[in-house]
């Protein structure tokens, strides 16, 4: 990523759209929209001081929601171009109200609440279209329960709670825990407010409020005003205390996920939504589960799968390995129904092929394998190309000629022409780049012809 | 005749492609609609089968 920022011959157009294409190959012109990120990229140095000031908290697309960031912001913490961005939908400058602090707290001078979007027209040779995929959404499948079980989630979320630089630095919290963690967080200061209002009564009339509750109660006060309130906010505070004392220990009996269930072929290899094998899945669940045994040791992985399609160079053995030595079990069998037993623990219904029955087990989390769908968007960005699409609307392709669009000089690669893996993808990229190559060398090597003549 | 090549999409796929042909000498227009690049290989943490780190 960082070589492409650095590269002499790379401009780097990020937070851009393709908006229109004219011509034909050696000679085409595209119109690119330069979105407004109201931050100067020129100045922007990517120090980060506007986003610690920032008061507006958001969900964080980059952690798939998991963790949170703020209305200004990078897209992650390595990220290429480092420029920052004001997210408009949720900055409270360019929603009306009064804010600024960013612009405030900018040394660089880079912020710009006036930026409009640009319009850049490009005159290129030959078009490589990397537009990628979108992770399928498991909420079609409702027997799975995602959305409305807190511990069922996608493989891609499941990824950012593994990584040290997602929102729980690594730890395997699951998501019921981390909201349990909230809600506690969230009472603490509720019990605090109203532990500070009664304190102050305490001082006042120099007495505790659980001696003063009694002598109320038993009518000692008679009807004066101020002590009925005081009464008034010692009765709301008692069950705010209970339920703070119950969220603590509760919280205090949390632990990290040790018993995670990998369902395979989430929308794919299923005749209701994509037929076709996604690839990469099998592998992911594995190295997911490899992974999530070497952050903690008593880990133990069950995937459950039709078969384990560990098809490539060094695959095989890492599905073996994953079983030797990383605690994993390979249950040959499609996943029925996931539901929701003690403990916010999902509960896999299954069908042991192998065995020939019906089992059901509990797991701290279940990691769901999602299908690699087209990604949204195609259809349009396929219009504006003029390239045609398959029937599942990725970019179509002829078996003998992969990288080739339905428009000469227009190639394609990586998940947008068809579902793949990261070495397949880049393959297919050095593929597409030597056929765009063809079409930039042509005019040399037809003036090198006309000088051997 | 224009030699340049745009790439659309800055994941995994179009990082590559644009590499390869700024290597070549090609000029390359890279556009990628979220703020940054890297796609979704930039989410994961590692990847199979070395368990290299992905970013």
């Amino acid at each position: 990523m960082l070589d492409v920022g650095r590269h002499p011959n790379i401009r780097l157009l990020a937070y851009s759209e393709l908006e229109k294409i004219e011509g034909e190959a050696g000679n085409f012109k595209a119109t690119v929209r330069r979105k407004a990120r109201y931050v100067e990229e020129d100045k922007c140095t990517g120090c980060g001081a506007c986003k610690e000031k920032c008061p507006t908290v958001v969900p964080d697309s980059f952690n798939e929601g998991l963790g949170t960031r703020k209305a200004i912001y990078s897209y992650f913490a390595q990220g290429i171009p480092s420029t920052h961005t004001i997210d408009p939908d949720h900055c409270r400058q360019l929603n009306g109200k009064k804010c600024g602090v960013c612009a405030k707290t900018c040394q660089a001078k880079a912020i710009n609440f006036e930026q409009k979007d640009r319009i850049v027209e490009i005159q290129v040779g030959s078009i490589i279209v990397a537009a990628g995929y979108d992770v399928f959404d498991p909420k079609s499948i409702p027997e799975y329960r995602y959305g409305e079980i807190p511990n069922v989630v996608t493989a891609i979320e499941f990824e950012r709670l593994l990584s040290a630089s997602g929102p729980t630095s690594g730890h395997l919290d699951r998501p019921s825990d981390r909201a349990l963690e909230a809600e506690l967080e969230e009472v603490e200061k509720k019990v605090e407010r109203s532990r500070k209002a009664l304190d102050k009564y305490e001082e006042k009339y120099g007495e505790k409020s659980i001696d003063f509750i009694t002598k109320f109660r038993a009518g000692q006060y008679g009807d004066d005003s101020d002590k009925a309130k005081w009464a008034e906010k010692y009765e709301e505070f008692l069950p705010l205390e209970k339920s703070y004392e119950d969220l603590k220990q509760k919280v205090s009996g949390i632990t990290v996920a040790k018993r995670l269930a990998f369902v395979q072929c989430v929308g794919s290899r299923d005749f209701r939504f994509y037929p076709f094998c996604s690839g990469y899945c099998c592998m992911h669940s594995i190295k997911e589960a490899i992974i999530a045994h070497e952050h903690e040791r008593e880990t133990a992985s069950t995937i459950f799968g039709m078969d384990i399609r560990a098809v490539g160079k060094g695959f095989e053995e890492y599905k073996i390995r994953g079983g030797n030595h990383s605690n994993i079990t390979y249950v040959r069998g499609r996943v029925a129904e996931i539901t929701e037993g003690p403990g916010r623990n999902p509960v896999v219904t299954y069908e042991d092929t192998k065995e020939r029955k019906v089992k059901s087990q509990e797991f701290d989390m279940v990691i769901l394998a999602t299908a690699c769908a087209p990604t949204r968007g195609i259809a349009e960005l396929a219009k504006t190309l003029g390239v045609e699409l398959d029937k599942y609307n990725f970019i179509k392709t002829s078996p003998l000629s992969p990288v080739d669009t339905t428009v000469p000089g227009i190639f394609v690669c990586g998940c947008a022409q068809a579902p793949m893996d990261v070495p397949e993808s880049v393959a297919q990229a050095s593929s597409a780049a030597a056929r765009a190559a063809e079409i930039a060398f042509q005019s040399d090597l037809e003036k090198e012809r006309a000088v051997a003549c | 005749m224009s030699k340049d090549v745009l790439v659309i999409g800055g994941g995994i796929a179009g990082i590559q492609a644009s590499l390869d042909l700024a290597d070549m000498g090609i000029k390359v227009h890279l556009v990628e609609r979220l703020p940054s690049i890297g796609g979704k290989m930039a989410q994961l943490d590692k990847t199979f089968p070395t368990n290299d780190c992905a970013i």
